[in-house]
């Protein structure tokens, strides 16, 4: 079976600046991949050309899905959360004004067709929709855990459970991949263990987890597979174990010498 | 029902009928039918900065455009109001969406300098093509708007050159305006509006085509101006290109600014409040000998204000409609009665 997506070779350049340098790898169907590297390896670029934020200076993306095989590098982030690529944000991104609730509402937008015409009448089809949104979203809120906050406003959320809610939120869109950048980051440990269970959780509803991680425990702990970035290239890939014990991988973190220390 | 509903319904029901009082006076008719042309305005207005987030400068351009197709359209053809209105609203849609389209990619104050510039094409327009608007010397005989029910009775034919029929024109127009707001605020299409103010970068990964939308809100906010122009023309009966000068943006923004950003509710009380001001502060700077123009430095002295003290202006709640929704009252039951088992269960074990 073809995996998922299939990285060919993508190059990032900005100006002078070669962000990525032909990195090439798959994502299998059903997996937990990580993305690790140290700071500015390039990773969040990595994951911004396949959310659609940027658009690869050279290289193939190819999105499997449905039996169809499609090219997709190019296309603007609205398309690729059509096709079912959805994404958290290294820093939270949440619409902080609105509520919970609304903050996945929201994310209903590429699943949902009510025009300005059906909501004004406000028509049967547009009362139906409307109750779909809120008990889709609704599944989801209780899925991440903050069913009973989904009317406060979402800045009144606690941060952990603000990076939860942007993962309720990417979900509702209904992916089959799911990009999730530092999903760890500024956790406590409890929070952590949590967020552990709902990336297993999420894996048994059918969506493929990418990551992009720094908490090293974490990602040995769940990953079956990593990518390790350095310097825009890819300089390893495979299971944990082999990763921590790359030499190419102790030297980009800990610097040349480390690995025969 | 609460008191402060109790309240703005009391107000509103006063308000309707003074006109029918046998005492009430032509001035204060006036005042209110301006006040509610701006109501329309300003609710016209909020949807692109309030709810988009984007600065607009130029929205009495489209309020431009609304007026004089009413006016030309009266004139040449003696089109009805009734029909002139959708008109009117769907040629400021189709100039809305023309400057949106290719202009929306601009973000923040590159977008505000198009829109100004926009605006002022319009004065200019109007100023100096002779042959369609007689430019400066201005469009005198505009009909009045006209109910003609002959088809029910031979004498209901009905032309409204006197103050009050105008005011309840007005006072339908508002209520139609902010009944189509309420129901875009609490929609697929507010929400996406509300994602796109709030976060672009994150609108767009949920799957909004911001480019679209905005170019939605442009066209639907523009129709909303140029309502309100099509009511102005055939009240004021005469137009001019100076009505519709750079200061009238100027002063709709402040209106909505003073409400605060996003909410309809805020957009209406803001309008009232300006226009009152406004005819409070043209009979008070006379008195001191200062010509009434400089009113507007009253408006811009007020726009610091708001900034400094109440940056959200007085209602600062968005996408409050929605609460109120069935669905979410329902909701919020069910929440409530989730959470009470919760406690039991608790309260059970220990």
């Amino acid at each position: 079976m073809a995996p998922l997506l299939e990285v060919e070779a993508i190059s990032k350049r900005f100006g002078g600046l070669l962000a990525l340098t032909s990195v090439s790898f798959n994502v299998v169907e059903g997996e937990i991949l990580g993305l690790i590297g140290p700071n500015g390896a390039g990773k969040t670029t990595m994951f911004n050309c396949i959310a659609g934020v940027y658009k690869p200076t050279s290289g193939n993306l190819v999105f499997n899905h449905d039996g169809k095989s499609m090219r997709i590098n190019g296309r603007k982030p609205e398309k690729m959360t059509e096709l079912g690529i959805a994404r958290t944000f290294q820093n939270i991104r949440l619409f902080s004004a609105l509520t919970v609730l609304d903050n996945v509402r929201i994310a209903r937008h590429c699943r949902t067709e009510s025009n300005f015409f059906r909501s004004v009448l406000r028509t049967k089809f547009q009362l139906v929709e409307e109750k779909e949104i809120v008990e889709e979203s609704m599944r989801w809120l209780d899925f991440v855990g903050l069913g009973s906050h989904a009317l406060s406003d979402a800045s009144s959320l606690s941060y952990g459970d603000q990076r939860r809610l942007e993962i309720a939120r990417a979900l509702a869109t209904q992916p089959k991949l799911l990009l999730l950048d530092e999903p760890a980051a500024g956790m406590n440990p409890k929070e952590t263990r949590m967020l552990v269970d709902l990336i297993h959780a999420i894996l048994e509803v059918g969506v493929t987890v990418m990551l992009i991680e720094h908490d090293m425990k974490l990602v040995m702990n769940i990953c079956e597979r990593l990518v390790v970035l350095d310097h825009g290239t890819l300089i390893a890939e495979g299971g944990p174990k082999e990763i921590r014990e790359n030499p190419q991988v102790i030297e980009a973190y800990l610097g040349r010498g480390a690995a025969h220390a | 029902m609460n008191f402060g509903k109790t309240l703005t319904l009391l107000i509103i029901a006063a308000a309707m009928t003074y006109p029918l009082v046998p005492q009430s006076s032509d001035y204060i008719i006036h005042v209110m039918t301006l006040a509610m042309v701006y109501m329309i305005l300003a609710m016209g207005l909020n949807i692109v900065p309030g709810f988009c987030g984007l600065l607009d400068l130029g929205y009495v351009g489209f309020y431009g455009i609304g007026a004089y197709t009413a006016g030309l359209l009266t004139i040449h053809y003696g089109l009805p109001f009734w029909v002139i209105l959708p008109l009117a609203a769907l040629n400021g849609a189709l100039w809305g969406a023309l400057l949106g389209a290719p202009t929306l990619r601009l973000t923040g104050d590159y977008f505000a300098i198009v829109t100004f510039g926009f605006s002022e094409l319009v004065v200019l327009f109007l100023t100096n093509e002779i042959w369609l608007t007689r430019g400066p010397l201005g469009m005198p005989g505009i009909q009045p708007i006209t109910v003609n029910l002959t088809w029910l009775n031979e004498a209901w034919y009905f032309q409204f050159y006197d103050k009050t029929p105008n005011f309840y024109v007005v006072a339908l127009l508002v209520g139609l305006v902010f009944f189509i707001m309420r129901r875009m605020e609490d929609s697929r299409l507010g929400r996406a509006w509300y994602a796109i103010r709030e976060d672009p970068l994150a609108a767009a990964s949920c799957g909004v085509n911001i480019l679209n939308y905005k170019v939605i809100a442009f066209a639907i906010s523009a129709a909303i101006g140029a309502m309100g122009g099509c009511f102005y023309a055939r009240w004021s009966m005469f137009l001019s290109p100076d009505m519709f000068k750079f200061w009238e943006s100027f002063l709709v923004l402040c209106m909505v600014v003073l409400g605060g950003l996003g909410n309809i509710k805020g957009a209406l009380i803001g309008a009232v409040i300006l226009v009152c001001l406004g005819e409070v502060l043209r009979e008070v700077l006379t008195s001191f000998g200062l010509p009434p123009e400089t009113r507007f430095m009253a408006y811009g002295l007020i726009m610091v204000l708001i900034m400094r003290f109440k940056p959200a202006g007085f209602f600062p709640a968005i996408a409050s409609s929605g609460r109120s929704n069935p669905l979410l009252l329902d909701l919020q039951k069910r929440l409530a009665a989730r959470n009470a088992t919760k406690e039991e269960t608790r309260g059970a074990a220990a």
